[in-house]
Parts: C-alpha cells; sequence; structure tokens
C-alpha cells in the first residue's frame, strides 16, 4: 500500500510552496489573532511543546503496546520451549531490516513538517500512518477546510478538520482488527487444520502475489522513460542471490540477518550511482 | 492427550493475544481520536462540523473498504499479535509484513505453528519499537540531520526504498516458487505497464495479485506440482 518514493516529491513540492506562500512560515491565523500567544505563527504553534506532548504521549503508548507484545512473545516462546538463540536471531533479523525503511518515513516526516509542523507528522508516521495516506489524507481535509489544498495558508480550524480526517480514514483496519480478526483467524485456522501444507502454500503465495504487485508498479515508471525503480530492483535482487548463495553454499550463516538490509542499501546505492554518474554521462 | 493439552495451550495463548489485541488497539485508536480534539482546544479552534463531515466522508469512501481487504489479506501473514501491533503501528507493505516475513524465514517456523505465532509477534514488536525510536531520535536531531537528508545526491536512494526492498524479496520468494510467481508477475507487470493509471492504486493491485497467485498455486498444487 505504501510507495512513497513519488508522493515525496509532491510533499516536497508541497512544503516547498508553502514555505514560499508564507514567507518562513508566518501565516496569518485566525485564533491566534483573537487573543491566543498573539504574534506567534501557525508554525509556531503546530510545532510547540504543547503540541509534542499531545503526540508524544500516543507515541508512548504505541511503544509500551509493542513492549508488552513483545515481552507476552517472548516469555511464551521460553514457555514452550523456543530457543532463545532462534529468538535472537529474528528480533536482530527484524531490528536491522527496519533501520533503512525507517530512515525513509522520517524523510517523510520532514517533507510534511513543512505544511503541518513537526509534531503532528511524527505522530502520523509512527502510529498506524503510511506516508501516501497521509498526504491524500491532509489534502482532502484541507480541501474540506475550505483551502485550495495542503499548499494553501493555514489556519486553526483547517488544521483541526485535516488531523480529524486523517485520523478517521485510518482507523478502520484496527476498528475491523477489535471487532472482526477473532472470527476471520477462526475460519483461517480450519483451513489450515484442514490441510496444513496448502495452507502454507497459501499464504506464501500470497505472499508472492503482494511482492509481484509492487514490482509491476516499480516498472510502470519505464514508460515515463524513468528506468531507476527497475535497475534498483533488478541490483538489489542481484545481491540478495549473491547473499543467499554466500549463506547457503559458503557457510556464511552470519549474514543471513543482514542479507535484506544489505540488498536493500546497495540496491539505493545504484539508485544514486544511475542518476549521479551514469545519466549524466550519457547526457555528456 | 499430549496433543490435545499443547491445542488447549495454543488456544489460551491466541485468546489471550486477541484480548489484548483488542484492549490495546481500542485505546490507542480512543487517544487517536482524542487528539484532534486536544489540537482544537489547545489552537482554540472552531472547525465546521459539515467541513469535516464532507473531509471524513470522502476519505472514508475510500480507506474503509481497502483497510477491510488489507486486514483479511494481510492478517494470515502476520498471525494473531502481529496483527493487531501491525495495524496500530501501521507502514505495513513497506515494513512490518516484509520484516516478517524475512525472519519467520530466517529462523525457519511453519504456518499455523505457535512457534510461527511468537517469531511474528517478536519481529513485528520489534520492528515498530525501531521505527519509533528512529523517528523520535530523527526528530529530536531534525536541524542537523534534515542538510544530510535532504542531500540531492541521497535523493534517489531514499525515493527507492520501496522498489529496493521489494527486488530482494521478489528474489528470494521466485527462486522459491518460480511456478507460482509467473502468472501474478507477468500480469502485474503487464497491467502497470499498459494501464500506467493501475500503477498507483496498490490497494487494488495487491490483492488483485494475491488471488492470481493463490489460484496458481491451487492448480499445481493439485496437480502435485508444488
Amino acid at each position: 500500500m505504501i510507495y512513497f518514493s513519488q508522493q515525496e516529491n509532491r510533499l516536497e513540492n508541497y512544503a516547498g510552496r508553502r514555505r514560499e506562500k508564507a514567507g518562513g512560515f508566518r501565516p496569518p491565523f485566525c485564533c491566534l489573532e483573537r487573543g491566543r500567544n498573539m504574534g506567534n505563527g501557525f508554525m509556531d504553534m503546530a510545532n510547540s511543546g504543547m503540541m509534542y506532548l499531545i503526540a508524544g504521549v500516543v507515541v508512548v503508548f504505541v511503544m509500551v503496546m509493542a513492549v508488552v507484545f513483545f515481552i507476552k512473545a517472548y516469555r511464551e516462546g521460553v514457555k514452550i520451549g523456543i530457543d532463545k538463540k532462534k529468538m535472537n536471531k529474528a528480533i536482530v533479523s527484524s531490528v536491522t531490516f527496519t533501520i533503512i525503511p525507517s530512515i525513509g518515513i522520517l524523510i517523510g516526516v520532514i517533507a510534511l513538517s513543512g505544511s503541518l509542523g513537526i509534531p503532528i507528522p511524527w505522530l502520523r508516521l509512527s502510529v498506524i500512518g503510511a506516508l501516501h495516506y497521509e498526504t491524500m489524507a491532509a489534502d482532502v481535509g484541507a480541501q474540506a477546510a475550505g483551502l485550495s489544498g495542503l499548499g494553501d495558508v493555514m489556519t486553526g480550524d483547517a488544521f483541526v478538520t485535516i488531523i480529524f480526517v486523517m485520523t478517521i480514514g485510518i482507523i478502520w483496519g484496527g476498528v475491523f482488527c477489535i471487532f472482526g480478526l477473532k472470527k476471520y483467524q477462526k475460519t483461517l485456522n480450519k483451513v489450515q487444520q484442514k490441510d496444513n501444507r496448502w495452507g502454507t502454500i497459501m499464504f506464501n503465495a500470497m505472499f508472492v502475489g503482494m511482492v509481484c504487485a509492487f514490482i509491476g508498479q516499480g516498472l510502470a515508471n519505464t514508460r515515463k522513460g524513468d528506468f531507476t525503480s527497475v535497475i534498483v530492483i533488478v541490483v538489489s535482487a542481484l545481491f540478495m542471490a549473491l547473499f543467499t548463495w554466500l549463506t547457503e553454499k559458503k557457510g556464511q550463516k552470519w549474514m543471513e540477518s543482514f542479507s535484506l538490509s544489505f540488498s536493500m542499501v546497495l540496491g539505493m546505492a545504484s539508485a544514486i550511482l544511475y542518476q549521479s554518474v551514469i545519466l549524466p554521462a550519457i547526457a555528456r | 492427550m499430549a496433543k490435545n493439552n499443547n491445542q488447549t495451550k495454543e488456544r489460551s495463548f491466541d485468546d489471550q493475544m486477541h484480548w489484548y489485541g483488542r484492549i490495546w488497539t481500542g485505546i490507542a485508536i480512543c487517544l487517536m481520536l482524542l487528539v484532534p480534539l486536544f489540537v482544537g482546544v489547545y489552537f482554540q479552534a472552531s472547525p465546521s462540523a459539515k467541513g469535516m463531515l464532507i473531509g471524513a466522508a470522502s476519505i472514508c469512501i475510500i480507506y474503509l473498504p481497502s483497510s477491510i481487504v488489507e486486514v483479511i489479506t494481510y492478517a494470515p501473514m502476520l498471525g494473531t499479535g502481529a496483527t493487531y501491533l501491525a495495524f496500530v503501528t501501521g507502514n505495513l507493505t513497506n515494513l512490518k509484513i516484509p520484516c516478517c516475513m524475512s525472519a519467520r524465514e530466517i529462523v525457519g517456523t511453519e504456518y499455523g505453528t505457535k512457534e510461527n505465532e511468537i517469531i511474528s509477534t517478536l519481529s513485528v514488536a520489534a520492528s515498530s519499537l525501531v521505527t519509533c525510536t528512529v523517528l523520535i531520535i530523527g526528530v529530536l536531531l531534525l536541524a542537523p540531520l534534515r542538510p544530510i537528508l535532504e542531500a540531492p545526491v541521497l535523493k534517489p536512494a531514499f525515493d527507492t526504498v520501496v522498489p529496493a526492498l521489494f527486488g530482494a524479496l521478489g528474489y528470494k520468494y521466485f527462486s522459491k516458487t518460480p511456478m507460482v510467481a509467473v502468472a501474478p508477475f507477468v500480469s502485474m507487470a503487464l497491467l502497470c505497464l499498459l494501464v500506467p493509471a493501475a500503477a498507483g492504486q496498490v490497494a487494488i493491485l495487491v490483492p488483485i495479485s494475491a488471488v492470481i497467485s493463490i489460484v496458481v498455486a491451487r492448480i499445481l498444487y493439485v496437480k502435485k506440482k508444488i
């Protein structure tokens, strides 16, 4: 569902336009003029300690939730006799894998901060968020509040409408989990208990389908003459093949936890090489 | 008898995860809904109810059904505890699901086992904590980090996190089940190349592609080819 590269461009445009329009973020702000924090701009309030506190409470809550689930799962794992080394391996691979995409998400916070300040994008991308969704929802909210879009001069009323719309649109997955997940899981378990091998094949096939959809999406850019995504897909796949070979055939078992992150970083580096070195060289 | 005991335990752990998941997800959603309220009070704003309803309705028309499809599509890949956690922490397709699949692959767990459920939950929880921590550090260090992260030379790299992820995962999964992957890969590639507008609709593409994969896998399974 998330494909933030194109969205980042849009976001940066928004942020850029806003900076230009606001001349360094100083839009007139209706409620401020009614007496609160007189003299401060919208951005001062959107980036104030109170906003960090509001966002921080929710982020901390979600982190506590993750810690609780982590502890519960780890204890249960120990209880049923899963090798601690196995669990630690899963944790190390998850941590190393997550760092690079998280930096990508941080760039999304920076991109959105031009329009909405830092705390709200930080909250939205830490909790349920997904960058492409947030941009669209924020834009819909801005228009519903009577602005021409996210790039327009922000008002307090519009800001609250935007946050409300961003929140209300994204909660449904969680709501459905609360009311429907248990029933759905029971149905799935029945399929699996009936034929466990087919269950395994089916869930793997679902994931293969998801990967295909994203690769197909990457190929679409070639229509516009942009081959960066395809190059990155091929390079990261080649490095994954190399690392798999080293792990499985050459006994480099330590590499297993890092192969996905290394492949991604090298694939991403190929984008820099292509756009900063190869394309300029061809143009010459 | 031992098997029966084991099944009882499995059910109880699963039920526990549902219980915790519901409570924590419910509170998280309530907290999130309180954010616009608190921001409104802080800003002394009085947004029009009509504008909020119009905005909410237009976003919900798209995202309510797609959220349900997402739960249906991704819950089997994640397992109980990880699903609740992933639908609260977000960034599913670009982070949580690949992270979880990769961790299970490395550890070598099988679907439907309790071990699988535990590894998935550990993976998604660890991933969520890392993302939150990176964002907190990033937000705290935003001033010095901004020029580095926004450096034009690095832009192509950060623009291609998702293709890099799915290229690497593509090799991993296609090499394991090439016969299952051919049909969805060709159909998605053709669809995105011939109808570029479709490429922007990942929420629709993923379920379609998943259904094609499952149908192909079923045919191959029935014919005993896989």
